[in-house]
């Protein structure tokens, strides 16, 4: 359980509250770079830590990110047009670059030095592999770039989507540093996904219902290492990395794609979960590519032209008691992250951890709540930057490792779970 | 019957943040603990976590091995009053045993709890305060018997735990 207050602190993330200035200090994704496809195309509209906001790229290829609304009268700059190196709010001409600055106050006389006077509020984005990279804080302490390895490896090793998520973000994130729920709820896909089955470490999943935990401390935040049983006196370990404050791996399985998570606060109310594969050796085939674009692994098949997928609340995730009844679907719901999201959707849009029973296997999620507490208080008090801002941080993998019983995760696997570019995950 | 599944969502989409303070309204009870100081300086730290005040937890202090065959049961303790106590009579109807170590010494008698802990089915964590290397025959020690294992420099997260386990 979770006092209310500091559930609150944990799930707020909007201006000038302690978690909305931890997540201020961070780079993080923003949107798909097939957002905004080629110079010049239309803006959209984007809502970050429950403030409203515009990207576009302009007709040079500057990329902005904006606050949505125009100084003059308040309307939404989305309905803007995007013409000669800037945005031009359609009401009465007003133009803004991607720096926020307004360039061109149409009403006002030849020579007028007004626009320069007005600047609307503005983001740095910046294209790192898949990604629309922001970050939302005060410029004076602007980190450096984000150096994550699935947006750092060549386009045809890696592949990124997002979905909507009903839910606050800690929910979400917190799905993805639950490996106890593997066993059950993803416990069909192991058999059947094509980016999951086939691997070896699927039969130690399947076979030890009961893993066992250890939590250890990073640099950047956390890994939690979650044991079952292997043959010859061995434990399988499936080692999950988490990066404060939002950003998890799934440990691997056998030669697929790695893969993970970014769950970004679009208000107190809903996220985006950024969802990544990415292979360090080889390219990804055309069939992994396929299926990920089809929604198998962690991602998800979203309606045409938007990000919010097919199987949703407003449909009941289309839930087929019939595959729940077979085991195709532990819980009837077809996918990894849709499996997911039904449920973490259905605890409601922020969760009251005042009421929740908590496990000792829980264990890693009341840690990492621990540590995003003591880190907005430290910044908030003290001014401490927070972990996982520098990019050293970022050079993390999970992995799944076969080990002696009597061997510390993190003393075996130190170098496992480091990126070496180029290099083979440690899976199996 | 053919049924609308729109409708059948509606209760669905109808959730608020509001509406959820509602739910679960039954009475939470607090499980039965058991919190076991491994060595000295472990003490020293349940000492303080225990005057913050548990529902259901009590707070022991591993201090001797009687016959040094470590069998189930035959373990002395003493409570954080230094009144002796018997592992066998404590572990009789607690639902969660967690230990907390500082140092290698106590790792015989992590073993010792941890093995009467899974005769008895009663769920263990582990918790290791200090720094890699000077800890780690006590987390070897633990890791077969304790389900959850902490290794931690900081030892606020004895309370953290504690907490959110509702002892």
């Amino acid at each position: 359980m979770l006092r209310a207050d500091i559930n609150e602190l944990l799930t707020q993330t909007g201006p000038k509250t302690p978690m909305g200035e931890l997540f201020r200090q961070y780079w993080m994704p923003a949107c798909l770079a097939e957002e905004l496809p080629e110079d010049g195309c239309p803006p959209i509209r984007l809502k970050l830590l429950s403030e409203r906001l515009v990207a576009f790229r302009d007709s040079y290829g500057n990329y902005g990110l904006i606050d949505e609304f125009c100084a003059h009268r308040g309307a939404s700059l989305w309905f803007g047009r995007n013409e000669e190196g800037g945005l031009r709010c359609p009401y009465h001409g007003w133009k803004y670059d991607t720096t926020g600055q307004c360039l061109d106050v149409p009403s006002e006389a030849d020579n007028s030095s007004f626009a320069a006077n007005v600047k609307l509020t503005s983001y740095p984005l910046v294209k790192i592999g898949d990604v629309l990279w922001t970050y939302m804080g005060d410029p004076a302490t602007q980190p450096p770039l984000p150096e994550f390895e699935f947006a750092l490896v060549p386009p045809e090793h890696t592949y990124t989507s997002k979905r909507w998520q009903q839910s606050n973000w800690l929910q979400a994130f917190e799905g993805g540093i639950d490996s106890s729920h593997v066993t059950f709820l993803h416990s069909g896909g192991l058999k059947t996904d094509p980016l999951f089955k086939g691997a070896k470490g699927n039969e130690y999943n399947l076979n030890d219902t009961k893993p066992f935990f250890e939590v250890a401390d990073s640099d950047g935040g956390l890994f939690v290492g979650a044991r079952r049983n292997a043959e010859d006196g061995k434990y399988y370990w499936r080692i999950t990395p988490w990066v404060m404050p939002n950003f998890t791996m799934v440990p691997p399985r056998g030669d697929h794609p790695i893969h993970g998570h970014f769950w970004v606060p679009i208000d107190d109310e809903n996220c985006w979960a950024y969802s990544f594969d990415n292979h360090p050796v080889r390219p990804l085939t055309r069939e992994e590519r396929q299926a990920m674009i089809d929604g198998h692994g962690v991602h998800s098949e979203n309606i045409p032209g938007t990000y919010r997928p097919v199987a949703n609340m407003d449909n009941d995730y289309l839930m087929d008691r019939e595959a729940q009844k077979r085991g195709e679907y532990y819980s009837g719901i077809k996918g990894i992250a849709i499996q997911d999201s039904s449920l973490q959707e259905s605890m409601g849009p922020i969760v009251d951890r005042t009421k929740e029973r908590l496990v000792p296997a829980d264990s890693g999620i009341i840690k990492a709540r621990a540590k995003l507490r003591k880190a907005a208080l430290a910044l908030r008090d003290q001014g401490i930057t927070p972990p996982g801002v520098d990019p050293a941080h970022h050079h993390v993998r999970s992995a799944a490792v076969v080990l002696p019983q009597r061997e510390a995760f993190l003393d075996a696997a130190r170098d496992d779970v480091k990126v070496k570019p180029g290099m083979p995950v440690a899976s199996v | 019957m053919t049924v609308d599944s729109s409708l059948l969502s509606s209760c669905a989409r109808a959730a608020s943040a509001a509406e959820a303070r509602f739910r679960i309204d039954a009475p939470v009870e607090s499980r039965s603990a058991r919190v076991v100081a491994l060595d000295d300086r472990a003490a020293d730290v349940l000492r303080s976590v225990a005057d913050l005040g548990w529902i259901s937890a009590r707070f022991l202090v591993c201090e001797t091995v009687i016959g040094g065959g470590v069998a189930a049961g035959d373990f002395l303790l003493r409570d954080i009053d230094g009144d002796p106590a018997v592992l066998a009579d404590e572990l009789r109807g607690t639902h969660v045993v967690v230990m907390v170590a500082t140092q290698d010494s106590g790792a015989d008698a992590a073993y010792a709890i941890g093995k009467a802990c899974w005769e008895r089915s009663i769920m263990t964590a582990g918790l290791v305060l200090g720094d890699g290397f000077e800890v780690q025959d006590a987390v070897a020690a633990l890791r077969p018997h304790a389900r959850v294992l902490l290794p931690t420099a900081d030892e606020s997260d004895v309370v953290e735990l504690l907490r959110a386990l509702r002892v």
